[in-house]
């Protein structure tokens, strides 16, 4: 679907950054390609955690559709050369 | 814009003035991060005899067109299975009237809550309204997941506040706590700016209801 590009080809860094009580995990930064899908990122948190209720977001500012590709999360909102990605548990109702 | 200061640690939910004042500039910013999508507008909806209602009216997005293609296929597998599913060769289903779904999306300020609510519903091109398996159908696997499994997005059919019809909708009473964790304590005085607010949890109950959101209505202006 991406018009295919030097850019679209390149790979970005994504650091996972755990918030709240959620698991912080061992390997926390890794490389992914910009054509891939936002998805992928979430399907690798919910691998890495064994847990499949995660609330994913960046900057404070908002939650990723699924279908965004990275090259674009990174382009628009990414700094310091990463993509910071900001994950929590869904929290229990009091 | 400072009507709800506090020295308390922010609530994760907006205030019926915070609201009203924003509808203006969101509508706005929508329009200026791409005109070519349909556009939220602004229904005014006068109480007569209610001096109390702050917020006299509610955001609407209306006519989107919605038509099933042969991702349907693959979203049932993607559900449970965690492999990269691009199927290329999956073919066309040809497209008659019949699958084409028109979505009407409303933004309702809750009173109860204190949190912005979204309401929608489909029918197909003869007016008749969808059910909720239709709608399921039409609804991304992103969307089908989060709307099972997550306790804070769940879709339940509620009276329209002011059209007094069934209407479906993404209940509130997770919002501010989930809110909180998106928007943390990063904003001054605790609190975010309303248009920050909006885009943030328009871009939570997006992906709930499968509304893709463009990117630059998150950035800052």
């Amino acid at each position: 679907m991406a018009a295919e590009s030097p850019t679209a080809e390149r790979k970005v860094v994504v650091h996972l950054r755990a918030t709240g009580d959620a698991p912080i995990l061992k390997q926390a930064k890794f490389k992914i390609s910009g054509s891939d899908k936002f998805s992928k990122v979430i399907e690798f948190l919910r691998r890495q955690l064994h847990r499949d209720t995660l609330f994913v977001y960046i900057n404070s500012a908002f939650s990723p559709n699924p279908d965004e590709l990275v090259i674009d999360l990174y382009n628009n909102f990414g700094f310091d050369g990463k993509l910071v990605v900001n994950y929590a548990s869904s929290m229990a109702w009091g | 814009m400072q009507s709800e200061t506090s020295a308390r640690q922010w609530d994760g939910t907006l205030s019926p003035n915070d609201f009203n004042s924003s509808v203006a500039a969101f509508c706005e910013r929508w329009k200026e991060v791409n005109d070519s999508l349909p556009q939220w507008l602004w229904e005014p909806f006068p109480v007569v005899g209610d001096s109390s209602c702050n917020a006299a009216g509610y955001l609407t997005m209306e006519n989107v067109y919605h038509q099933n293609a042969s991702e349907e296929v693959s979203h049932e597998e993607s559900i449970l299975g965690d492999e990269d599913l691009s199927d290329d060769a999956t073919l066309v289903q040809s497209c008659g009237k019949d699958d084409i779904h028109v979505y009407d999306y409303h933004i309702v300020y809750s009173f109860n809550f204190r949190v912005p609510v979204l309401y929608f519903r489909g029918y197909r091109l003869d007016g008749c309204p969808l059910k909720l398996e239709d709608i399921e159908k039409d609804l991304p696997a992103y969307s089908l997941k989060g709307l099972r499994e997550s306790k804070w997005t769940f879709m339940t059919q509620e009276d329209h506040p002011y059209l007094r019809r069934p209407w479906y909708t993404l209940h509130p009473c997770g919002t501010s706590d989930w809110l909180k964790v998106l928007i943390g304590s990063n904003a001054a005085n605790n609190q975010p700016r309303p248009l920050h607010y909006l885009s943030a949890w328009l871009s939570v109950v997006g992906q709930a209801v499968g509304l893709r959101i463009p990117l630059g209505l998150y950035k800052s202006q």
